[in-house]
């Protein structure tokens, strides 16, 4: 499972660990460009199905409205990179 | 830091105000408990009282338990103030929040809060038929404690529009959420207390609350989807998180239903600042109306409030004020003393079970929207999502509730005369009275400071403030007093008998 925390900072949505920062305007496009990420960093080999966990930092959400609601959500992603002939294998 | 992609089911048990509402609330509670053995370890909290007229201000204030006699007024009050800060910035401090701003917030709301509870239980504003002859007077208000809750709601209003840099400064005191949910875990010793009077209506009263649950998820939520999308045509997703905030239960549903459908945080913020006004307009209105039209009703009264009126804090506050304008008007009408707490009780039950289910509802519609709506590849939906989202100060309410009916079903084997019972209400009675109207109190002053009406004009609200308005007073209010009938209607709260 590779870990991201999750922030949204008024105009993008963005995901971050240590090795890896993303930005995008929308979720399907910071999708793309973790996997993109993934594949530059090597995290991710062909035929492989990875499980990416992002956790969505409640910081973002002004202090006032956190004590209604202490949790925002979590999202889990599956990243595939099939083999040439379109195998995967599930790590 | 919290860890945040290591997060367990205990994750947040120190650090949420969720979870300190529970530890707050059982901390007082075990306190109360141990009169079973002998010692009132809770009498000390201080206890306003009605005055004026031939009854003198020293007789305002008093130590709500006999034990503590001798502590007198000032004494009750400074000892209340020290057990309650020190437990509060505890809280505080484990929440990392600012604690000296909190303490110095804190301070301020609590003596401000305490002057505005004695002061409104003067006998012309609180006194009735029943017990006017006793101050000296011919007539009163008649309005019970209800004038405190009133008075504290429009001082903390005074405070947050237009004093803002000092509203702005004990907004780290002012926790309306963290207060009411406290307020709400004593409530729980109060319904046990209550069950250990009338088990079978406190037992009708929760199963017939389960039934809102219904209601709100499947009537309203739908009916203002609708409104929102096809007469206001608001976008999807505005929509979907609108309509949870006005017809389930108001910031915790808005936040949970913006989390499910993946909203951006700016539609959370927008839509929780339309609610937290709503809630206070709600707030204002409805009882005095619902007092005006439903004597005859008071449960159906109690539990449509519940139904209606948006966040916790808002509803418990709404169902109190209800309380005790509809108590204090009955004793007028025909001198009935119907006993305290039990429209309040109805109007939050009613609001426990919608708050509890929040969580899965949020699920579903985070299956429907990432698998059917926004069909994103690859991407799941945890199933932690349901616990995170779970109010945790609900375990609060029922482990009290449950502990005094085991004690009276288990221990005391159903006899509501047994000197165990005699001796938990003891313990219980400054918790389940004095205590959860304090927090109650803090709650009204809370909410005021941290309402600022002018955000109603300077946020791009646009359509949503018309769907709001269309859809709470033109079908949520009307379907809630409906359902509330079915379900409740013939119901009666219990007199006084001694």
């Amino acid at each position: 499972m590779i870990e991201f925390t999750l922030i949204h900072d008024g105009k993008d949505w963005i995901a971050e660990n240590p090795q890896i920062r993303v930005a995008a305007s929308t979720l399907e496009e910071l999708d793309r460009c973790i996997k993109a990420s993934l594949i530059r960093e090597g995290a991710i080999q062909p035929g492989e199905v990875k499980k990416v966990f992002m956790a969505f930092d409640n910081a973002t959400i002004p202090q006032w409205i956190r004590q209604y609601a202490p949790h925002y959500f979590n999202r889990v992603l599956k990243v595939t990179l099939a083999l040439p002939d379109g195998t995967i294998t599930e790590t | 830091m919290e860890d945040l992609t290591h997060r367990k089911w205990y994750s947040g048990m120190t650090t949420s105000e969720d979870w300190w509402a529970v530890w707050l609330g059982l901390a007082f509670f075990f306190l109360g408990l141990l009169s079973i053995f002998g010692p009132d370890l809770v009498g000390w909290v201080a206890k306003p009282a009605k005055w004026g007229g031939t009854v003198a201000l020293s007789h305002g204030l008093k130590p709500a338990g006999k034990a503590y006699k001798s502590l007198g007024p000032w004494g009750s009050l400074f000892v209340t103030y020290a057990f309650f800060t020190v437990a509060t910035c505890i809280g505080a401090f484990a929440m990392k929040w600012n604690v000296k701003k909190y303490f110095i917030g804190w301070t301020f709301i609590f003596f401000l809060t305490y002057a505005i509870w004695v002061f409104f239980h003067h006998a012309f504003f609180a006194a009735n038929i029943t017990n006017r002859a006793k101050f000296g007077l011919d007539w009163s208000l008649s309005l019970g404690g209800g004038a405190s809750f009133i008075a504290a709601l429009a001082i903390g209003l005074i405070i947050g529009n237009f004093f803002k840099g000092f509203a702005n400064f004990l907004s780290e005191a002012a926790k309306p959420e963290w207060f009411i949910k406290t307020a709400i875990v004593y409530l729980g010793v109060k319904v046990g207390y209550m069950a250990m009077k009338a088990a079978g209506f406190v037992f009708h009263l929760a199963v017939a609350g389960a039934a809102a649950t219904i209601v709100a998820y499947l009537i309203f939520w739908p009916g203002t989807y609708m409104i929102a999308r096809k007469i206001f045509k608001l976008p999807r997703k505005t929509s979907a998180v609108l309509s949870s905030g006005i017809s389930i239960c108001g910031v915790s549903a808005a936040v949970a239903t913006a989390g499910a459908v993946r909203a951006k945080p700016i539609i959370t913020v927008m839509v929780s600042a339309l609610i937290v006004v709503y809630a206070v307009i709600e707030l204002v209105i409805l009882p005095p109306i619902f007092t005006a039209t439903m004597m005859n009703q008071p449960i159906v009264a109690g539990a449509s409030l519940g139904m209606a009126v948006k966040t916790d804090g808002a509803d418990a506050a709404a169902g109190a004020v209800l309380d005790e304008l509809m108590r204090n008007r009955k004793a007028d009408m025909d001198g009935t003393q119907w006993e305290e707490g039990w429209i309040t009780t109805s109007a939050v039950m009613t609001k426990i079970w919608i708050d509890m289910f929040i969580g899965v509802w949020a699920f579903v519609l985070a299956l429907v929207w990432v698998y059917r709506i926004d069909r994103k590849p690859g991407e799941e939906v945890p199933f932690s999502e349901i616990w995170h989202r779970f109010p945790k100060f609900v375990l609060g309410y029922f482990f009290t509730w449950f502990a005094y009916l085991f004690i009276l079903m288990v221990i005391a084997g159903g006899d509501a005369h047994a000197p165990i019972v005699a001796a938990a209400k003891v313990g219980a009675k400054p918790v389940e009275g004095v205590m959860r109207k304090l927090f109650f109190m803090l709650t009204f002053t809370s909410i005021g400071i941290i309402t600022d009406f002018k955000k109603l004009a300077e946020a791009r609200f646009g359509r949503m403030i018309f769907v709001y308005f269309v859809a709470l007073f033109i079908f949520i209010v009307p379907v809630a007093l409906i359902v509330g009938y079915i379900f409740h209607h013939g119901m009666m709260v219990p007199i006084v008998t001694s």
